[in-house]
């Protein structure tokens, strides 16, 4: 093939495609989720060993590939879990984090770090709020317990499915934990 | 001002570069040539500039650019209208060696753009404004939230070449947390072709075209794509006359305030003509507008 780039179109190309400084765009930190969401409560790290099991289990609750890793995961000394998880964004990964109380249900929920062009929604604390007081006991589901932002479909699905795995890791992992722990 | 492929491409650099660094914010084309179902969000705009390159024909040089200009319009979340201005410049010498085109020569200049009134002896040069299109994709299904995003699209072009009514299905399910995608698109398209003597020249065109795309790091996707063609001498698809297979790789970059991609097709052994179209094949290939290799590049911005 003789193919014979003409020069001024390549150096045009690698200006026009020359990466822009871009920033992750950072909410917040996770301490400073940590102090929002659980206030005035000293967390402790907690991490857990995540099975094939369990990740199977959350995969197919929330229907989420992407694995989850169990080392984003603090404990309140009343019971309160602070968790972080990431997933996929439209160009890359969405950072957030869930406050659950001791019995599980939703306390909070904030987005760590969005990094694309559209979405921004997301973070929008009315929206944010429609998670408040879920359980795995609930679907969270897009489209049908949580309302969809048109423009920002497929950020608002995954966070929703994200919330919904962490959920049902305090129903299959973290609950029984929390119930050892107080057997002893 | 006489325009040149130099002076085309110049421009829509410049043009892409001003508005890159002052809008700075990205939108999405995963496939060279494949549509999918991620449209502007309500109210968002986006600059996208395309640059195809179909080379090679059954002998000599053929080198057809063409260039899209286009503006995007979300106006509402699932209906997306866009223009554009679309540019060309055509190279073409002893491209061509059937003998039903070229008659006793061994070789002989022919093909899409070159008016049938030119000396096939001689080459063919020519680079211009080609016209305009305007656009739109109504978004049935979206396949973040459905098994099958389903969408229609419509497309009229005004050119100095050919005018055109395209009508294509969008077809497109994600898999894998939406980083792989598969689309199809359904291509309907009726043609009159303005360089030939009588300046009216019916054709008409069904394609095929489908394709994967895999995000296999963040911000990158690459993928490959095929293209089933067939071309017909009348409209509404009456009396088919080529018939040809292209498949080919697809890259993409998208980043928050731009994106990139480019794909290269590859007209595969095999193609055949038929109906009275047997000028325009040779070498188990088809041409007209066709080559052995087509590349793209297309770059994307949102502005607002």
């Amino acid at each position: 093939m003789n193919w014979k780039p003409n020069p001024l179109f390549m150096l045009g190309l690698a200006i026009a495609t020359a990466p822009i400084i871009a920033q992750a765009k950072i909410y917040v930190s996770v301490e400073q989720a940590q102090q929002i969401l659980i206030p005035n409560k000293s967390l402790i790290k907690n991490p857990i060993i995540i099975t094939d099991e369990l990740q199977d289990k959350m995969r197919s609750a929330s229907s989420i590939r992407h694995p989850f890793q169990g080392d984003r995961i603090w404990r309140a000394a009343d019971g309160s879990w602070f968790i972080v998880d990431e997933v996929v964004g439209k160009h890359e990964m969405i950072t957030y984090a869930v406050a659950l109380n001791p019995s599980g249900a939703v306390t909070g929920i904030e987005i760590l770090e969005y990094v694309e062009s559209y979405g921004y929604e997301v973070a929008e604390a009315n929206w944010r709020k429609q998670f408040l007081g879920k359980t795995a006991a609930d679907p969270i589901k897009l489209n049908q317990d949580i309302q969809n932002i048109g423009g920002a479909t497929l950020s608002c699905k995954h966070l929703t499915d994200g919330v919904k795995r962490v959920a049902v890791l305090y129903d299959i992992a973290l609950k029984n934990q929390a119930l050892s722990l107080k057997a002893k | 001002m006489k325009m040149t492929i130099k002076r085309l491409v110049a421009f829509s650099i410049l043009l892409a570069t001003a508005l890159h660094f002052s809008f700075a914010n990205a939108g999405e084309g995963a496939f060279g040539w494949i549509y999918t179902l991620d449209l502007q969000p309500k109210g968002k705009l986006e600059f996208e500039q395309r640059l195809q390159l179909n080379k090679q024909q059954a002998a000599g040089t053929y080198d057809a650019w063409t260039a899209r200009t286009e503006l995007e319009y979300g106006l509402t979340n699932d209906l997306q209208i866009a223009g554009y201005i679309n540019s060309y410049y055509t190279s073409a010498s002893q491209n061509y060696t059937n003998p039903e085109a070229c008659g006793d020569s061994s070789s002989c200049t022919g093909g899409y753009g070159v008016p049938s009134s030119h000396d096939p002896a001689t080459p063919y040069r020519k680079s211009g404004i080609e016209g305009g299109s305007l656009e739109a994709i109504y978004r049935l299904t979206n396949p973040v939230t459905s098994p099958v995003g389903v969408g229609l699209y419509l497309e009229p072009t005004w050119g100095r070449n050919k005018d055109e009514i395209e009508a294509r299905l969008l077809l497109q399910s994600n898999f894998i947390d939406d980083r792989l995608v598969l689309a199809g698109n359904l291509v309907v398209a009726n043609e009159r072709l303005k360089f030939i003597e009588n300046g009216n020249v019916p054709e008409s065109m069904l394609d095929l075209l489908v394709g994967a795309s895999y995000r296999f790091a963040p911000k990158w996707s690459a993928g490959v794509e095929a293209r089933f063609h067939n071309d017909y001498s009348e409209l509404n698809l009456h009396n088919q006359v080529q018939r040809a297979t292209f498949v080919g790789p697809n890259m993409h970059y998208a980043a928050k305030d731009w994106w990139v991609t480019g794909a290269w097709r590859y007209q595969l052994k095999g193609g055949t003509c038929m109906g009275g179209g047997e000028a325009e094949c040779s070498n188990a290939r088809v041409w007209d507008s066709h080559s052995v290799n087509e590349f793209i590049v297309k770059v994307g911005f949102p502005l607002n």
